[in-house]
């Protein structure tokens, strides 16, 4: 009964790993003889660190904007439990319906001063054309607020749950003893949902080092060249597919998967995200209960 | 003394009308920002709703939150069908078959994990839970490349079954099974059943089975929500516009139509605005009547059931 499942993980999750370890030494274009040493050729490919700066000034403002803003959005909506505060949140979950080729025409059309639903705005700030907005320097502001848009509503939801499983006795003898809602906020709430600010945090880190399809559609369908190769996961793709560089694009692939797998780890291990999870054999179970059984007797 | 008695009276008794005049203002700034940023969520998605119901002209020059005319639409959707001989109706039968097959390998391959894993003493429970877990935390881009090689390897670029197994792997679906399994049948259960006789599959299909009707309503509404507007995948997987889905097909029509690229000459159908937005449409909307009828399921299923509401 478990096979099916052990079959796709084995086929989709292990193997292709393992297929992009035996391809990474295989010839190619750049590295004719093969060998490990892609992995050098990758990392001084001229396109590499121009990729990086923009991922990491993507990173830097992109998560610490989620999570400040979508922590403090939570804790305003936990404030009190108004009725009309429902209709609010069915609100936040609708950008969430908007991602991939649908943001992109969406974020255009937002940013274009002629077509765009706050065109009013745009032109009191004196904006009337689209270049003066859809150039390469603006372009990690443009994805930060394209990832953020999509993805804070579906996270203040979230969060917001996590805070509706604090306990009610708790909160109550915090306002007893005299809490502000600010002070409840920080430091009663916030300490109570950590794991699942952590969860948060390392899955929008590892969805945000891998952006791709905002710049790749932008560069290939609506502003021809202002994305080039602008993320690792373009350049990978670029590698592949365009140079036919497939050993170089597996070694990045491998070299980005290192950063999201210790995340995983992390939660994994390091946090109480999982703690119902239970990681021990049925043998070790039952030695425990004997055990347990030994000592209550 | 008696007057500076009295002015100390007055004072005390102003201090917490001012602190609850400023709790006021506090709470109503603190509703009025919600309820900008609920609208402000809003707009977009209402420009995309209403956009096709103009002209392109309209779509330009009107008022962009107005409403023109329901003959818009029809006009827009008769465009659509006529652009590439009809290959939007593919995309739309392609997102359809694509999806209710994921859907359906996904839910059910990780509901009976789920089940074994809970149910049943398997040795390297601990490896299979960390790798599922890995495999939940770890994006599903990083693996695109690998995968690739790996389908060309064995000749299914292009064929749809190669997007269809690979989103089949439902690793955060294994782990809520396991999780849902685990707080509603008590293995005292299973130990009797087993007892009587019952082998694994007939436990599953006697016991579990009948109580995992909401579980399998969770595992179903995730799979949908992730793979139909998946872009990435089939963008790489499927290079005919015949096997395109609805989401590639929207950045193939972006590519192709002069109304966002100027440069492009005239299609030979009027593939403008409209015709976009409405393509835009049938990507989001599937979407957000899911997310909005299944609301507290997304918040319960995200947090894979640590909450206890």
């Amino acid at each position: 009964m478990l096979s099916p499942y052990l079959l796709l993980l084995f086929l989709f999750g292990v193997l292709p790993l393992i297929m992009a370890i035996i391809n990474v030494p295989s010839k190619s274009p750049s590295n004719p003889n093969g060998g490990w040493h892609v992995f050098k050729i990758v990392l001084h490919d001229f396109r590499l660190v121009p990729a990086m700066w923009h991922v990491l000034g993507f990173m830097a403002l992109f998560v610490p904007l989620m999570i400040f803003f979508v922590l403090a959005m939570s804790l305003m909506l936990d404030v009190d439990a108004a009725p009309w505060k429902k209709w609010v949140r069915l609100a936040y979950i609708v950008p969430a319906c908007v991602s991939g080729s649908v943001a992109v025409l969406l974020w255009y059309v937002l940013l274009e001063p002629t077509l765009s639903p706050f065109k009013g705005v745009m032109h009191w700030f004196g904006i009337t054309q689209a270049t003066q907005i859809w150039k390469t320097s603006n372009l990690t502001y443009i994805l930060v607020f394209m990832a953020f848009f999509s993805l804070a509503g579906q996270w203040i939801l979230i969060q917001f749950g996590s805070l509706q499983s604090i306990s009610h006795e708790i909160l109550e003898a915090a306002r007893v003893d005299g809490c502000s809602q600010f002070q409840l906020a920080t430091k009663i709430k916030l300490p109570l949902i950590r794991k699942y600010v952590i969860y948060m945090g390392v899955l929008v880190f590892a969805g945000g080092l891998q952006i791709f399809v905002e710049p790749q559609l932008l560069n290939s369908s609506v502003y021809h060249g202002i994305a080039q190769q602008w993320s690792f996961d373009q350049l990978s793709y670029s590698l592949a597919f365009d140079n036919g560089n497939f050993g170089e694009a597996s070694a990045l692939s491998l070299m980005l998967l290192v950063p999201s797998l210790i995340g995983a780890l992390l939660v994994i291990f390091k946090t109480d995200m999982f703690e119902d999870v239970n990681f021990k054999s049925p043998k070790k179970l039952r030695k425990e209960a004997l055990k347990r059984e030994a000592v209550n007797a | 003394m008696s007057i500076d008695f009295e002015e100390k009276a007055q004072v005390t008794s102003e201090q917490p009308r001012k602190k609850r005049r400023k709790i006021k203002i506090g709470h109503f700034a603190v509703n009025a920002w919600l309820i900008f940023w609920a609208v402000l969520s809003v707009i977009p998605m209402l420009w995309l709703v209403l956009a096709p119901s103009k002209t392109d002209r309209e779509v330009s020059y009107k008022n962009p939150l107005s409403f023109a005319s329901f003959h818009g639409y029809i006009r827009a959707w008769k465009n659509l069908q006529d652009f590439n001989s009809g290959v939007l109706a593919h995309w739309v039968i392609n997102s359809v078959t694509y999806n209710l097959a994921i859907v359906l390998i996904a839910s059910i391959t990780a509901s009976l994990a789920g089940f074994v894993i809970s149910a049943s003493r398997i040795r390297f429970k601990k490896a299979f839970l960390i790798s599922t877990l890995i495999m939940m935390l770890v994006p599903p881009v990083a693996l695109v490349i690998p995968l690739f090689i790996e389908m060309n390897k064995v000749n299914l670029i292009d064929n749809p079954w190669s997007v269809i197994l690979i989103s089949s792997l439902y690793p955060f679906g294994a782990f809520l099974s396991y999780i849902y399994y685990s707080n509603t049948i008590p293995p005292e259960i299973y130990e009797s059943a087993r007892l009587d006789g019952c082998s694994d599959f007939s436990l599953y299909s006697r016991i579990a089975f009948p109580l995992s009707y909401p579980l399998l309503a969770l595992l179903a509404f995730f799979a949908f929500v992730g793979n139909w507007g998946n872009y990435f995948m089939p963008y790489i997987m499927l290079p005919s516009p015949e096997h395109y889905t609805l989401p590639v097909g929207l950045g193939a029509l972006f590519f192709s139509t002069p109304a966002i690229n100027p440069g492009n000459g005239a299609t030979s159908v009027p593939i403008l605005k409209p015709e976009i937005a409405l393509a835009g449409v049938l990507v989001a909307v599937p979407v957000m009547i899911v997310f909005l009828i299944s609301q507290k399921r997304l918040i319960r299923g995200m947090l894979a059931g640590s909450i206890k509401e």
